[in-house]
């Protein structure tokens, strides 16, 4: 019987899907009134979800299946703050498109709640269960845009690959099973051969490709670009989150239970992923003229930087440092990246019929000269791809310069030197969009006004970048108490 | 402590003075021109309580107006600042040419205004932080702050080819230094994990072959800021492109950072890799003295000649630090300052000229001097300075800087301080062909027949330039005081990192201070305090350090 100690501990997701319930209710009996209110709903419930976590306790779950502790509720707060932030910038995306509908939120809602679950899961069943609640969600949310051919080839594309993974990534949690005959990540401990192996290297593979690691990686240009923008924002901020969560979870019980940590053999096929991920996301985002492309192959090399934060978990002199530093630049990586893609929603074309402008809609154009027709929205897109680049005071260098520093102190410092060098690449294309802003003149017609939300989107986002880049203080030191004990 | 609290004022009173601007109305451009002027100048007056609070004497602690608490404690990283002689130079040197650009300025920025000043302001928060700096993060932070707003004032505010520009200058400089951040991180893993300078100069445990790599790093980042030759191509194109405001600031005080880098955290953290490669160092160095004062003869732009002169005269800096001597360290830092007066006031000049006629090409002048007399007058002062004539604060560095060389324990120093030496000829030539073909001979240009001369507002801009130009060159001891125990410590220091090389390698030839034998020229030898030890004279072996 679950006590009400575990209801607590899990208020935060059930928060989620009740408000899920209540928007897609709402969309059947309340729309009569105008729709206005459903993005408040989602906000409120994503708020309420956020204040659950301080009171959820620290617990395990379903018989050791989850676990509620800091690390997960600090990846249930940027959820949460993924979510509240991308139903701003959706109330205003979809409104000026005649699109909004209870059930973008209610899916939204659905997404978050798997991700809330995906950051509490220790067992590989429930993490599946929790992948699939999350990915239906989001490629439904891909889809959402039912004119035009972008947006559901997009979600196809991610739902056929996507399950594709998921498939391998049940393969390799069978494997597992076989193995150990448990799913439990805890029965790894003293585990060893050839199964093992096989199974984990398999749901290795499988999370990869939610996190968009190369080789794995081959939808996310696509899939970013065609998804409605607050949907690819979702995506960026919330899915990383929650997928990074549970692999960092997975690496630490291999490393505490299994013989391949020993040899760093684990160490090496994640250095190896983080390095492949840093130079291909960068060298790939260089050419592109498509912001939002651009943004989808930072995307990637990001998640080769965080991929180092991994790498040092597995060393146990920078165990602490490591996940405090994943868990700061995954904050640190939300809140920009949903800023950089809320500047581009206001920007981005209108067009009746999506597919006549196909890239065109974000091509870099639509930015010249935006710092003198619209300062303080050039100047907030200024602060995301600053961030974005890591250079200082910004969220951005805090978030890479904790990585690097436990990359330093695992004593990778091939890493630490792949990723400043790689981060050099990533200045030359974030610096094109202010270039685009500050030093070209203003080819395209005026942009639009943007919707209310949205600018107060862009506001808290630009302003938690700046005072994290100065004051880092309280998010690094949340996010080490956070990972106390683990 | 009081003295803290007046350097915090100064490092962040720019920075509040830009969000203040930031909040003024758009529209209303002589306002914010006039808050800029405001704010530098109240900063400069705080900045003089630095100056005279500053205790040079001997005795006095290393680090002055300190502060010291914890920034991001979860990391490790200290707000920890404070001035030794050097920085408060540097410093002094940014606050006294800040209100002089912001006036400078005054007319060039005609569109953007408050976003030309607020960029400014911040630019000096960025410049006082890095010469403040006591942690290393913190320093690092501070130093890539500055790309930002030097950034936009080249990129929004430059001439025509200003994308190019600055797009090369934010990335070759970032590019440089992320490896320095990579070193930064080393030191902290082998300090007892500490960011903090003081503590990390006195605890680094670096083999020899890592604490090269490490001061390969370091160097590497201060090079490009240097700019040393072959790094230093991304220099005349920001120089060129950028406005006069930019100019002057680049070449004043953000090429010193490079320099300042070298004598505050490249040298005393690895005294070892810095003996060991010093002779390289200076060689390039010298090299670049020669290189830029060669290829200002054949520029046709104004702005680009300054440029590529800024490069030979940055070589005598790097050469003199170089020596090793208390002559050449303390010509060095005395060069820097010369330099930014002296280049920068030449590029306000220029900016005035250009301000006058729109074009930086030489040809396009000619017999200015009829009808502008006073600008020339200050040009030619402004020119005298930079070719180190006596009486002008060049003269003192420069000369220093050359018998600190040819004193010094560099292999043969004699060729390093007479290759050296015709940069110093050399731009005599340069220098004074480049005030021939603009000022004097017959006007052959008929635009050039009415030019006005010095407005108010420029004669302001230019006088404090030429005080200091003359009050350096003929009392330079008030300026040399701050910097000679820093100098000092820096001497102990690198002696310190000998004798411990001496104890691998008994045979080791003296690396450091003044050589006796070349002293002997001047007066009878004698055993010099500098070098502690000194084997008896003939019998230093040929090979020195491996």
């Amino acid at each position: 019987m679950p006590s009400s100690l575990d209801i607590a501990a899990l208020l935060p997701f059930l928060l989620l899907v009740l408000g899920a319930l209540v928007l897609m209710m709402s969309e059947v009996f309340l729309t009569s009134g105008g729709r206005g209110y459903q993005s408040g709903l989602t906000i409120a419930f994503g708020v309420a979800a956020a204040a659950a976590v301080p009171f959820a306790p620290q617990r395990v779950l379903f018989g050791g299946q989850a676990v509620s502790d800091g690390f997960s509720g600090f990846v249930a707060v940027v959820v949460c703050a993924g979510l509240v932030l991308s139903a701003l910038l959706g109330r205003g995306w979809l409104t000026v498109r005649n699109m909004e509908r209870g059930e973008y939120y209610a899916l939204a809602l659905f997404g978050a709640s798997g991700m809330v679950l995906l950051g509490m899961a220790t067992d590989l069943l429930l993490a599946f269960i929790a992948i699939e609640v999350m990915s239906l969600a989001v490629y439904s949310m891909a889809a959402y845009p039912r004119r035009g051919q972008r947006a559901p080839e997009a979600a196809f594309k991610y739902f056929i690959l996507g399950s594709f993974a998921s498939a391998i990534l049940l393969y390799g949690s069978a494997l597992f099973y076989g193995a150990t005959g448990s799913t439990l990540l805890s029965s790894m401990r003293g585990g060893g051969g050839a199964l093992l192996a096989a199974g984990l290297s398999l749901v290795l593979v499988g999370l990869a490709f939610k996190v968009a690691a190369v080789p794995f990686h081959a939808w996310t240009p696509d899939v970013y670009e065609g998804a409605p923008t607050p949907a690819t924002a979702f995506m960026a901020a919330g899915v990383k989150a929650a997928a990074f969560a549970f692999l960092t979870r997975g690496v630490l019980a291999m490393v505490a239970g299994t013989p391949y940590a020993v040899g760093s053999e684990l160490g090496g096929v994640l250095g190896f992923l983080a390095v492949l991920t840093m130079v291909v996301g960068n060298l790939f985002a260089l050419p592109q003229r498509n912001v939002k492309r651009m943004l989808a192959y930072s995307s990637i090399a990001h998640a080769g930087y965080l991929l180092v934060g991994v790498v040092a978990t597995t060393s146990p002199a920078a165990r602490s440092q490591g996940l405090s530093a994943v868990l700061v630049y995954l904050a640190a990586y939300a809140f920009t990246v949903i800023g950089a893609f809320s500047v581009l929603a206001v920007l981005e074309r209108r067009d009746p019929n999506p597919d006549v402008s196909a890239g065109g809609a974000w091509d870099i154009s639509r930015f010249a000269g935006l710092a003198s027709r619209r300062p303080w929205l050039a100047f907030a897109m200024a602060i995301f791809m600053l961030s974005l680049a890591g250079v200082p005071p910004t969220a951005g260098f805090v978030a890479k310069l904790s990585i690097f520093q436990s990359a330093a102190a695992a004593n990778a410092w091939g890493l630490a030197v792949v990723g400043v060098l790689t981060s050099i690449l990533g200045v030359y294309y974030y610096l094109r969009v202010v270039v685009a802003m500050y030093m070209r003149p203003a080819e395209v017609e005026e942009p639009s006004p943007a919707h209310a939300t949205v600018v107060v989107a862009i506001a808290v986002t630009a302003l938690v970048v700046v005072v994290v880049g100065f004051s880092p203080e309280p998010l690094a030191a949340w996010a080490r108490a956070a990972v106390l004990g683990m | 402590m009081a003295g803290g609290t007046l350097l915090n004022v100064v490092l962040f009173l720019p920075l509040l003075g830009a969000l203040v601007a930031a909040i003024l109305p758009r529209g209303e451009g002589s306002q914010h021109k006039a808050w800029a002027l405001f704010v530098s100048l109240v900063v400069f007056l705080a900045s003089l309580g630095l100056w005279f609070g500053f205790d040079p004497s001997r005795g006095a602690p290393e680090f002055q107006f300190e502060t010291s608490v914890p920034w991001i404690s979860a990391l490790g990283i200290g707000y920890h600042v404070g001035l030794d002689g050097v920085a408060l130079l540097l410093v002094m040197l940014t606050t006294a040419l800040m209100p002089i650009v912001i006036l400078a300025a005054w007319n060039s920025a005609q569109e953007r205004v408050k976003e030309f000043f607020i960029a400014l302001l911040f630019l000096e928060t960025a410049m006082i932080g890095t010469f403040a700096a006591l942690d290393l993060i913190l320093f690092y932070v501070f130093y890539e702050a500055i790309l930002i707003p030097m950034y936009l004032l080249i990129g929004v505010w430059g001439s025509s080819n200003r994308v190019y520009a600055t797009v090369k200058f934010f990335v070759y400089t970032f590019a440089a230094s992320v490896l320095m951040l990579v070193a930064i991180l080393y030191v902290w893993m082998n300090d007892g994990k500490s960011f903090d300078y003081v503590v990390a100069r006195n605890a680094l445990q670096v083999t020899p072959a890592v604490g090269a790599l490490l001061f390969g790093a370091f160097a590497l980042a201060f090079a490009v800021k240097v700019p040393m030759f072959p790094l230093h191509t991304w220099l005349p194109d920001a120089h060129t492109e950028a406005p006069t405001a930019g100019s002057v600031i680049l070449a004043g005080v953000l090429l010193k950072m490079g320099t300042f880098g070298f004598f505050r955290y490249a040298m005393p953290l690895f005294p070892e890799a810095a003996l060991q490669y010093r002779g390289t160092i200076a060689a390039v160095a010298t090299f670049g003295i020669a290189y830029g004062a060669l290829m200002c003869f054949v520029q046709t732009d104004m702005k680009r000649l300054v440029a590529y002169s800024s490069v030979s005269h940055l070589g005598f800096v790097m050469l003199g630090m170089m020596a090793i001597t208390a002559e050449g360290l303390t010509g060095s830092v005395y060069q820097m300052l010369n330099h930014g007066v002296s280049t920068g006031g030449l590029f306000l000049l220029v900016g005035m000229l250009y301000e006058r006629r729109h074009t930086r090409l030489i040809s396009e002048y000619g017999g200015l001097a009829k009808q502008v007399p006073w600008i020339a007058t200050a040009f030619l002062v402004v020119t005298f300075s930079s070719i180190g004539l006596p009486g002008t604060n060049g003269f003192v560095g420069e000369f220093l800087i050359l018998s600190g060389t040819w004193l010094s324990r560099l292999r043969s120093p004699g060729w390093y301080a007479a290759f050296g030496a015709t940069g110093v000829v050399l731009g005599a030539v340069y220098m004074l062909v480049l005030v021939q073909k603009v000022f004097f001979g017959k006007i052959t240009n008929p635009e050039n027949r009415h030019l006005p001369d010095f407005s108010v507002r420029e004669a302001f801009v230019i006088t404090p330039v030429i005080l200091l130009i003359v009050v350096m060159g003929l009392a330079p001891q008030p300026f040399l005081d701050p910097a000679k125990s820093s100098v000092d410590r820096l001497l102990a220091r690198m002696q310190a990192a000998e004798q411990k090389l001496r104890k691998a390698d008994p045979d080791l030839r003296p690396l450091t201070g003044t050589d006796p034998v070349a002293l002997a020229f001047a007066r009878p030898p004698a055993v010099p305090a500098a070098a502690p030890e000194p084997p008896p004279p003939g019998a230093a072996p040929a090979h020195g350090s491996h």
